[in-house]
């Protein structure tokens, strides 16, 4: 189950965070996603030489901790996307086609006209659409 | 999900933009007339470039991102590709498109013409054609800057037509 999703602006800003807990646990997810921003920024500036997953967007598993995995991605406009979620054994692939709806969904917010950029997304179609492709995350994984 | 937009709407919108910016709001300050024109493409830019590097890796250096502008992103806006890049290799680079959609259609006001009857007609006119088409490139600029500033790189970005109806983009990186 995905627990939090976050959207980190160019100056690790936070344009848009929500979790997806019925527990108090809001404070400590967000640490979490704050902490990712490091591996990120250590991703990008020192990648492995013969990689060649080298200047993609999805960096992977950033880290993981004892209940959950955290997961990156690097937009091209330097604006960061993190998922934290409690499955243990998740598939890359599941991953990728999340996060690629993801950005969708966050293309979609920042082309609307009255948004301004570098600011927090309030739009409520965006955190609709993000419940919605957060929800069909669960159910691709478990089948 | 391949929305597209009439090129012929857009057409008329530049130029109701320019002319309502020009004639209108800022008729005697053009210089604030061509920069709010530019922070309309600005924000036009960036809201693209957004769109258009969805699918693509990260750029490593600036050439590539420049590319990007002149291949896809160009095919993108004006369903052509940038005809000619040059560079000095220390941050400036000339874009050139021979046949630049937004101007290929454009006549000049016959009332500007009659303006310039003072002294040297025909000057005059070019004079003031020159100046009419520039005010319409403030917002094809500013896209161009828009996409690159979103992309990491500022720069500033000024377009030259000495000879139209190619018209080219000078794009100088800000270091």
């Amino acid at each position: 189950m995905i627990v939090c999703v976050a959207v980190v602006g160019h100056q690790n800003n936070p344009l848009y965070i929500q979790s997806f807990t019925e527990a108090d646990d809001a404070l400590k997810l967000h640490h979490i996603v704050h902490c990712s921003l490091d591996v990120v920024d250590e991703r990008v500036n020192n990648p492995k030489k013969s990689s060649p997953t080298l200047n993609e967007t999805f960096l992977g598993l950033l880290y993981p901790t004892e209940n959950y995995k955290v997961y990156g991605y690097l937009t091209n406009t330097k604006v960061k996307l993190i998922l934290v979620t409690t499955d243990l054994d998740v598939r890359d692939a599941d991953v990728r086609n999340f996060f690629r709806k993801f950005h969708a969904a966050y293309v979609d917010a920042v082309s609307n006209p009255f948004h301004v950029p570098g600011k927090k997304i309030t739009s409520r179609t965006f955190s609709e659409r993000v419940s919605t492709v957060v929800k069909s995350f669960g159910l691709s994984s478990g089948s | 999900m391949g929305r597209e937009v009439s090129e012929s709407c857009v057409e008329s919108l530049l130029t109701e933009i320019v002319s309502s910016y020009c004639n209108g709001f800022y008729a005697d300050k053009p210089e604030l007339a061509a920069r709010r024109i530019e922070a309309i493409g600005f924000q036009v830019g960036h809201q693209l470039s957004e769109r258009y590097t969805m699918d693509r890796p990260r750029f490593t250096d600036h050439l590539e991102a420049i590319k990007f502008i002149c291949k896809d992103f160009w095919s993108e806006v004006f369903k052509k590709q940038i005809d000619n890049l040059k560079t000095n290799h220390r941050g400036t680079f000339v874009l050139q498109d021979n046949r630049f959609r937004w101007l290929s259609r454009m006549s000049v006001d016959p009332s500007i013409e009659t303006l310039g009857s003072i002294q040297d007609p025909s000057a005059m006119a070019e004079n003031k054609a020159a100046q009419a088409i520039g005010m319409h490139l403030y917002f094809p600029c500013g896209i161009i800057r828009g996409a690159l500033s979103n992309l990491g790189i500022p720069c500033a970005v000024s377009a030259d037509i000495s000879n139209l109806p190619a018209c080219s983009f000078v794009i100088r990186i800000k270091a």
